[in-house]
């Protein structure tokens, strides 16, 4: 008995010292990315760039006295696929690339209209990067993008990272998009990204006025066919394809005041919910689209008392109007420029005709295009702050 | 004085040093002379410096020669002097003026109205006289008597009861036991005042000859159990026992586990509790501790104070308890896989600023626990060792300057020590035997972690699981109740129940009266809690 | 008898499960959708049925012959050359099966987890694990997994963290494509179900043999619970057309939680629960190719034979395929019939006829 113990101690401390390295990464041995994006350059290759982290700069306090160490390091390279790009990456980068706390894939424009699954398909296979990554598509070259960085964040990564999980607009993450592309009933949008000139970061005992440098924003999203970019949604547009998804409400409707129709009364949409209804008899489609939506006055211009029922019953026409209204912009937008069912109207029309389903799949952009769809809106305003009319109006 | 079963020996070739001598002693009994018998003990205890021979002569009649023979160190020299040689050389006249009394009689008379001793016992085997005397009794000859009266005036100097240092408590009774035997039987009688509590008593070791107790309360201790504690105690053939530990490893299922499947407390209020659900225990003289079998696994979790205190907040520190044997065990491995090998499971800061601290580092985060774990176990067994205030000085000294220099110094990284300072604190929320099984199982699983990730700590963690699982303590599952599952037991497992719930005893342990308590203790309204506990 | 230990109704229970659920909840979910799409969860349905088919039979059968496992009672049906031919052929089965699961094991973790550590790596090591457990009998079997198998709680925890990502509309319309691709995609589950043939190893092992009946079933409807959670998981996240792409559907759902966006990338819990599973599923299958040898050996003890089943079980896991590609080809399409015609229900039923006609065993002990 002593014997074999002996025997298997040895052997387990012997397969151990042998077998050391097979799948281990000492932190310090890693180059973690932050964030990545690819291009598609001139010469019709696959551009791969990565964000990667300085992990000086995250030490915390120790690092403080440091002052201006760069928190990051950009660098691409080349190749017919992704893999390929990547490996090229491997002689300039003298660590192991790590995907696997990678935030953001950053698709130029270019390499957008070439078509995402070129990009997809690496990540969604490989183990290490995760499929909750935000797909962003850049407005000009992903590299721009990511060569950026943020004043409050450390990295134009982790900004975007950030910018897109606050959903100030529609976000999509890795996953989404493969599921999206690999269903019939509903084409893709991805977010815009831009780079643009924010805020100056202003120092203490500063006389000049610091140079404005450009920082990471969010600007609408990107329409797809299949896998191919086709064309643009501002934010005011995209907006109201979140309504007609069906996506978590939000934002704001700015309406005319009921009493005052020269200024302006602001609501914060709080939530809602979307139905949309199919119909179709063999040859006509039709689709009933109701929202509904429940928000909160936040702001009035006008002096006018709109703590009134009458008042906000008023308010709340107006607002379904401009609801209505904004709705119809986009889906003219979709239906007659770009003729791609991104609200996913197909997916409703297939719960319902399974049969006709089969037939009208292969040709859905067209038959969408061509479809009636009538919009519906309710609109309910539930609070209005902690003000009953505008302060400093005097008594009458 | 009880009767001593010598237990009786089973083949073992080859002889044990005192076994000869002891068998020569079998035969020989004392003679009427006393001059033959006091020769004979005098050639037994051959340059045994330490014995005393005292002669003197009974008062009334001075041809009565009477001999006594003790230890000195171990007799009580106030009661000899008093109660023996005193009454009987001095004071039998002022009891009985006038009369004479022959030496035929002396005998019957010095044990019916001579000696002033609470415990007399006579023997003619002079085996039994030499363990007496050894023992520290008194042991009185008589001329023209072939018996020996046993005085049990036994006095030494001893230790007395203390704070028990082992198992402190803050709520609870805080006495433990002592070295010696008698004391400690005593400390359980207090407890239990029943006499169906049975303490009987076997001697071990051939030079030794240690009196040790069989402990358990008959109607409630499964009879199986007691004869098989008994053959199994009968089966030690050995030179002497010092301390339990050494009948522990002679009497226990599986020696080569590093489970202990024999318990041990030093407090007589939870041996108590042990005898209540049908332990047997085992008390050996020199020993301040008592062997329970058969031991559960659970009983690690379980501490006395649990059932003095409030029964929810004992089940919330069972919960730590429980938690911090998980972290005893696993932490150091944990932190190497994720460190080593799943760097996904980190949060991305903590993952980047881990990373910057580890830059100056030079070692692998394997060989890095490694080394820092050895210097906590150092630390530990060389506080052990010193005198306590210095000990403690020197290892809250040695472990500050030595952790937080060799951070500076980028030798080891912070997270390090306080993930190894943690798994080692975490280790001493456990009673101590079953900690020691962690602690150098930590060391194995921090091997597998650093070889294959989190999958070979699982591995090495479903092999101890297996391991715990073919375990059994005195025929009783190591794991029970927790695998096998007995479902009523595993209300004083997981949680503390409150003392009107816990209705019966351990299923698996009690062989009858599983009843613990009558139904409906449970305190309700004012006008009915005369109904309530007591 | 060859095995001294006996189990009680609720650890055959737990058993069962450890050795049906592991690989099913990773294997079958991406099978059973390619086919039945959104309407997998039918498929489960229908498989439980066929599952509780089995279970009946094989219960049936055991009780014939109290106190024999099915390597003693197949000869007395079918005579002693016969008897051993048949059994002989579930020596193999019992192994063939338990290579394809130790494959399947080592693929994922390899796959999944470790891509640079050689697959024979994990092989030795769960064989290692479960033969420790073997070796100690049954009881040791059953009580391990006992103890282990609350596990499973993590797998629920998962399933609610996930629900966060989850639209009930992914599964409408029901029975979109018609009933064939439903019962083409119960295939699959059944044959997995159908492992409760092994049962007919442990009945007679039980403390209550009476319960057999009650054990069989509720191991199958609990599994097939299970299953059906877990395709439900991964469907309702990523609807059929992505569940379907997917190697390990289910694993993939769990790669999407992220808990207050800081605790995320959790998968490695549920590769956890996974590896503990199969410890289990391994050491069940590797008990009874053990112990039916041992039978089939007329030896008396079964423990010799521990080490050389164990590296025939290596061995025979890394011969038996090239890939992955090739594996799960093997197990969408050549598995099911192969086990579910011929082991699960076809020998069981032939044996149980048999058995009638010639009036074999009976309910006399019973």
């Amino acid at each position: 008995m002593l014997k074999k113990i002996a025997v298997l101690l040895l052997l387990i401390f012997l397969t151990s010292s042998l077998a050391g390295c097979w799948n281990r990464k000492e932190i310090t041995d890693m180059a973690i990315v932050l964030g990545t994006g690819v291009d598609w350059t001139a010469e019709g290759r696959l551009r791969l760039t990565v964000q990667i982290a300085e992990p000086g700069a995250f030490a915390g306090e120790e690092a403080a006295g440091r002052g201006e160490e760069a928190t990051n390091w950009v660098v691409s390279a080349e190749g017919k696929t992704i893999e390929e790009a990547a490996r090229n990456l491997a002689p300039k980068v003298p660590r192991n690339i790590f995907w696997d706390h990678c935030m953001i894939l950053v698709i130029g424009e270019e390499m957008a209209r070439k078509g995402t699954n070129l990009v997809t398909n690496f990540f969604l296979r490989s183990r290490e990067p995760r499929e909750i990554m935000w797909v962003l598509v850049a407005k000009g070259e992903a590299k721009d993008f990511l060569e950026t960085y943020s004043d409050l964040e450390k990295t134009s990564a982790q900004a975007a990272n950030l910018l897109t999980r606050m959903r100030t607009g529609y976000s999509v993450q890795l996953w989404e998009l493969a599921e999206m592309l690999a269903g019939k009933g509903v084409q893709p949008v991805v977010t815009r990204v831009e780079v643009k000139e924010a805020g100056v970061t202003p120092g203490p005992g500063q006389e000049m006025k610091p140079p404005v440098h450009k920082q990471v924003e969010i600007s609408g999203v990107g329409v797809f066919k299949e896998e191919k970019l086709i064309g643009w949604l501002d934010d005011y547009e995209t907006r109201a394809l979140l309504w007609l998804k069906g996506e978590p409400m939000e934002g704001v409707i700015t309406v005319p005041d009921p009493g005052e129709p020269d200024k302006e009364v602001s609501i914060t949409i709080r939530r809602g919910s979307t139905k949309v209804v199919p119909e179709y008899d063999g040859k006509n489609l039709r689709f009933a689209v109701k929202v509904k939506m429940e928000g909160d006055m936040v702001e009035q211009q006008s002096r006018e008392n709109l703590a009134k029922p009458e008042m906000i019953k008023v308010l709340e026409k107006e607002m379904a109007e401009e609801i209505k209204k904004r709705a119809f912009i986009t889906l003219e937008k979709a239906q007659k420029e770009y003729g791609v069912d991104i609200f996913g109207f197909g997916d409703a029309f297939h719960r319902k005709y399974k049969k006709a389903w089969r037939e009208l799949k292969n040709r859905w952009d067209t038959e969408f295009a061509e479809a009636e769809v009538i919009i519906e809106a309710e609109a309910y305003v539930r609070e209005i702050g902690l003000l009953s009319k505008r302060a400093g109006t005097p008594e009458e | 004085m009880e009767k001593f079963r010598k237990p009786t020996r089973t083949g073992v070739p080859g002889g044990i040093f005192a076994r000869d001598y002891n068998d020569s002693l079998k035969n020989l009994v004392l003679s009427q002379d006393l001059e033959a018998n006091l020769q004979q003990i005098k050639a037994i205890l051959d340059k045994c410096s330490d014995v005393i021979y005292r002669e003197f002569v009974f008062a009334q009649n001075e041809e009565i020669r009477l001999a006594l023979i003790y230890i000195e160190g171990l007799a009580d020299p106030g009661q000899i002097s008093d109660q023996i040689i005193r009454a009987l050389s001095l004071e039998v006249p002022m009891a009985v003026p006038g009369q004479e009394i022959t030496k035929a009689r002396a005998l019957e008379f010095i044990k019916q109205r001579g000696l002033c001793i609470h415990q007399l016992k006579e023997t003619y085997k002079l085996q039994d006289i030499i363990h007496a005397i050894l023992s520290g009794d008194t042991v009185l000859l008589v001329d023209g008597h072939a018996v020996a009266l046993v005085n049990g005036a036994r006095g030494w100097e001893a230790r007395p009861l203390s704070d028990s240092e082992t198992e402190p408590t803050v709520r609870g009774p805080r006495e433990s036991f002592a070295e010696t035997l008698r004391v400690n039987t005593a400390l359980i009688r207090r407890k239990i005042k029943s006499p169906n509590l049975k303490i009987e008593a076997l001697r071990l070791g051939e030079v030794s000859d240690t009196d040790v107790a069989l402990v358990y309360i008959e109607g409630i201790v499964n009879e199986k159990l007691v004869t098989e504690v008994k053959s199994r105690l009968e089966k030690i053939n050995i030179d002497a026992i010092l301390e339990s530990g050494y009948i522990e490893e002679l009497i226990e299922d599986n020696p080569w586990s590093l489970f202990p499947t024999v318990n041990h407390t030093g407090k007589p209020d939870r041996l108590a509790a042990m005898l209540l659900e049908g332990r047997v225990a085992i008390l050996v003289d020199g020993t301040p501790v008592a062997l329970t079998v058969p031991n559960l696994f659970v009983e690690y979790l379980q501490a006395p104070e649990d059932y003095y205190q409030r029964f929810l907040f004992a089940s919330a520190v069972r919960l730590i308890r429980f938690a911090s044997m998980i972290i005893s065990l696993m932490l150091p491995s944990l932190y190497i896989a994720v460190l080593s090998f799943h760097h996904e499971l980190l949060p991305t800061p903590l993952l980047l600023g881990m990373a910057a601290r580890r830059e100056v580092v030079p070692f692998p985060v394997f060989f890095e626990v490694l080394i820092t774990e050895i210097a906590f176990e150092v630390l530990r067994e060389a506080g052990n060792h010193l005198p306590r205030p210095i000990g403690q000085g020197i290892s809250i000294g040695a472990a500050l300057v030595l952790g937080v220099v060799a951070v500076q110094a980028g030798f080891i990284a912070a997270s390090t020590v306080i993930v190894v300072v943690f798994a080692g604190i975490a280790s001493l929320v456990f009673a101590n035997s079953a900690g020691m099984a962690f602690r150098l199982l930590r060391f194995a699983l921090m091997v597998l972690s650093g070889t294959l990730g989190l999958v070979g700590m699982i591995s090495g963690a479903a092999f101890i699981a297996i391991h715990m699982c073919t375990l059994r303590s005195f025929g009783v599952p190591y794991l029970s109740p927790l695998a096998p599952i007995a479902s009523t037991d595993l209300a004083d497992v997981v949680s503390r129940a409150p003392w009107w719930a816990m209705l019966s005893r351990p299923r698996l342990m009690t062989g009858q009266n599983q009843q613990r308590q009558g139904r409906g203790l449970k305190p309700t309204s004012p006008e009915k809690t005369s109904k309530g506990r007591r | 008898m060859l095995e001294k230990g006996k189990i009680n109704s609720l650890q055959a229970i737990l058993l069962m499960i450890s050795m049906i659920l592991p690989t099913a909840v990773l294997s079958v979910p991406a099978i059973t959708v390619k086919s039945a799409r959104q309407d997998a969860w039918l498929s489960i349905i229908v498989a439980t049925v066929v599952g509780l088919l089995i279970a009946w039979l094989v219960v049936t059968l055991s009780l014939r012959f109290p106190g024999k496992t099915l390597f003693e009672y197949v000869e007395e049906i079918l005579g002693k050359i016969p008897g051993k031919i048949v059994s002989f052929f579930y020596i193999w089965w019992f192994l063939h099966m338990n290579a394809l699961v130790i494959r399947e094991y080592g693929v994922f973790l390899a796959t999944a987890i470790m891509p640079d550590t050689p697959i024979s790596v994990f092989h030795i090591v769960v064989v290692v694990v479960a033969a420790y457990a073997v070796r100690n009998g049954l009881e040791v079997l059953s009580r391990a997994n006992q103890l282990l198998i609350p596990t499973t709680v993590l797998l629920a925890t998962v399933f609610i963290l996930s629900t966060g990502n989850m639209k009930l509309s992914r599964m409408l319309p029901v029975i979109d494509t018609g009933l064939l691709p439903i019962i083409k995609g119960a295939a699959a589950p059944a044959s997995w179900l159908g492992e409760i043939v092994t049962f007919a190893m442990i009945i007679p092992y039980l403390n209550r043999p009476r319960e057999a009946h009650r054990v069989a079933a509720l191991s199958v409807l609990l599994v097939s619970f299970f299953l059906t959670a877990s395709i439900l998981e991964a469907l309702l996240i990523f609807g059929p057309n992505l569940t379907g792409a997917w190697i390990f559907p289910v694993f993939n759902a769990v790669r999407l939680i992220s808990v207050d966006n800081s605790l995320g990338r959790l998968e490695i819990i549920i590769v956890l629960a996974w590896v503990l599973g199969g410890f289990f599923k391994v050491g069940v299958f590797y008990y009874a190719a053990v112990l039916g040898s041992a039978q089939w050996l007329e030896l008396k003890d079964y423990r010799p034979l521990v080490l050389p089943v164990g590296i025939i079980l290596v061995a025979l896991s890394i011969l038996i395929h090239e890939g992955i590609v090739d594996l799960f080809d093997f197990l969408a399409r050549v598995w099911p019939p192969y086990a579910l015609i011929v082991f699960e229900a076809g020998i069981p039923l032939v044996l149980l006829l048999v058995a009638l006609v010639r009036g074999k065993g009976g309910r006399k002990n019973a």
